[in-house]
């Protein structure tokens, strides 16, 4: 065996130092879940605005108080091969489209697009100890109409905000989020740490950015409101979240292991479940593909005018109950949503 | 499927801790189940509903 001992590293052309961190794993770093936007299980959405919805697997549009009729269309988009992030290796990307606009924005009110990190993913950042993990976020960002400030803001127990200032352009995003030392994130399933990208923002909610703020803070007073235009869609790509003050390289997960990972929140039975009914019985136990993080909430979809309710759901499965169909059989869509 | 409280809740049987709320089909969606789980974010919603004053429903 031979040892390589060496003073420093540097790039090839640029010259400049290369961080090498033995201590921080390049595998699983990622604490996003879809950060490039591969997995879509409900399908693109038109309308969204007046409540909270999931939209692309594991990314929620948040709404908070207010009554802004900003409303949205939010899709998996293709990327071009002239795009940036296509050319690190991404093929989708998040697209939303303003499709009514409003330009007065309540002072309470505000949206944005967040990912809710479960708290048993967020234990190795030590946060509420005195050696917190300094995290690092990197993404890419364009918008098509107006361009500006749009604020992250990274919440647990307490808000920070940054700053990125979108152009016309794909542009690289790194940002340092500083580990937040008073308080600890419990080790359960859940919400452990949550990331906003910011639509806009009401003066309520505004903050100074680079430090922990208590209340809900979503924004500083230089946020832009990206729901004053029909002319404005705001595309992001490649989300990495990870431990440490270094972005690394986007790390590309197989789809399999990215569609299971969404599926711990939700799942759904998008091909017809085919139910036989035997003398007027239709009770069944459906297994889910992959144990949930809790108990979900359920939906069902039978055909032949069967009312089929789900009960006693487990993080495994749910029992099912038809009835009003007769003897005749009858096929099942389903939904299962255990999101945070 | 929405994320926040729903409009109309039901309780399909309310005597079965293993039971469901069941939130109506409507022309957004389909007939939803909500288990009487603590850490099912819709059934933290439909409790927050609930301390608001509301009343789901009788069953059916």
């Amino acid at each position: 065996m031979s040892t390589l001992k060496v003073n420093a590293i540097n790039a090839a052309t640029s010259g400049q130092a290369v961080a090498v961190d033995i201590s921080n794993p390049r595998s699983f770093r990622n604490l996003i879940i879809n950060g490039s936007y591969q997995i879509n299980q409900r399908g693109n959405l038109t309308g969204i605005g007046g409540d909270s919805v999931y939209t692309l697997d594991r990314w929620l549009f948040g709404r908070e108080n207010g009554s802004n009729s900003t409303r949205w269309s939010i899709s998996q988009t293709t990327l071009a091969k002239t795009d940036l992030p296509y050319t690190a290796g991404h093929r989708n990307c998040m697209k939303l489209d303003c499709t009514t606009s409003s330009s007065n924005s309540g002072s309470n009110d505000t949206s944005y697009i967040t990912q809710r990190i479960e708290g048993f993913n967020c234990s190795h950042l030590d946060w509420g100890n005195s050696g917190a993990k300094t995290l690092t976020l990197s993404f890419y960002a364009k918008t098509d109409g107006s361009t500006g400030v749009m604020c992250l803001s990274a919440f647990a127990s307490k808000h920070y905000i940054k700053e990125v200032t979108l152009s016309n352009s794909w542009q690289k995003f790194t940002v340092e989020i500083d580990g937040n030392t008073a308080d600890e994130i419990p080790h359960s399933n859940a919400q452990g740490l949550q990331l906003m990208f910011v639509l806009h923002s009401g003066s309520d909610h505004e903050a100074s950015a680079g430090s922990w703020e208590a209340g809900f803070k979503a924004s500083t007073s230089n946020q832009v409101n990206f729901g004053s235009s029909t002319s404005n869609n705001i595309y992001i790509a490649g989300v990495q979240l990870e431990v440490g003050s270094y972005a690394t390289d986007f790390e590309h997960r197989t789809y399999g292991d990215e569609l299971a990972r969404c599926q711990r929140y939700y799942q759904a039975q998008t091909d017809y479940h085919h139910i036989c009914v035997n003398n007027g019985e239709s009770d069944r136990w459906i297994r889910f593909m992959k144990p949930m993080r809790a108990a979900p909430t359920v939906t069902t979809s039978p055909t032949n005018s069967v009312s089929f309710a789900a009960q006693n759901q487990q993080k495994e499965g749910f029992a099912g109950n038809g009835s009003g169909g007769g003897s005749a059989n009858f096929n099942l869509e389903w939904t299962a949503s255990a999101e945070l | 499927m929405p994320y926040t409280t729903y409009k109309q809740y039901k309780l399909r049987d309310g005597t079965l801790v293993t039971d469901s709320i069941k939130v109506p089909k409507t022309s957004d969606h389909h007939d939803i189940y909500i288990p009487f789980v603590a850490d099912n974010t819709d059934y933290q919603e439909y409790l927050k509903w609930v301390a608001e004053g509301n009343t789901a429903d009788a069953a059916d």
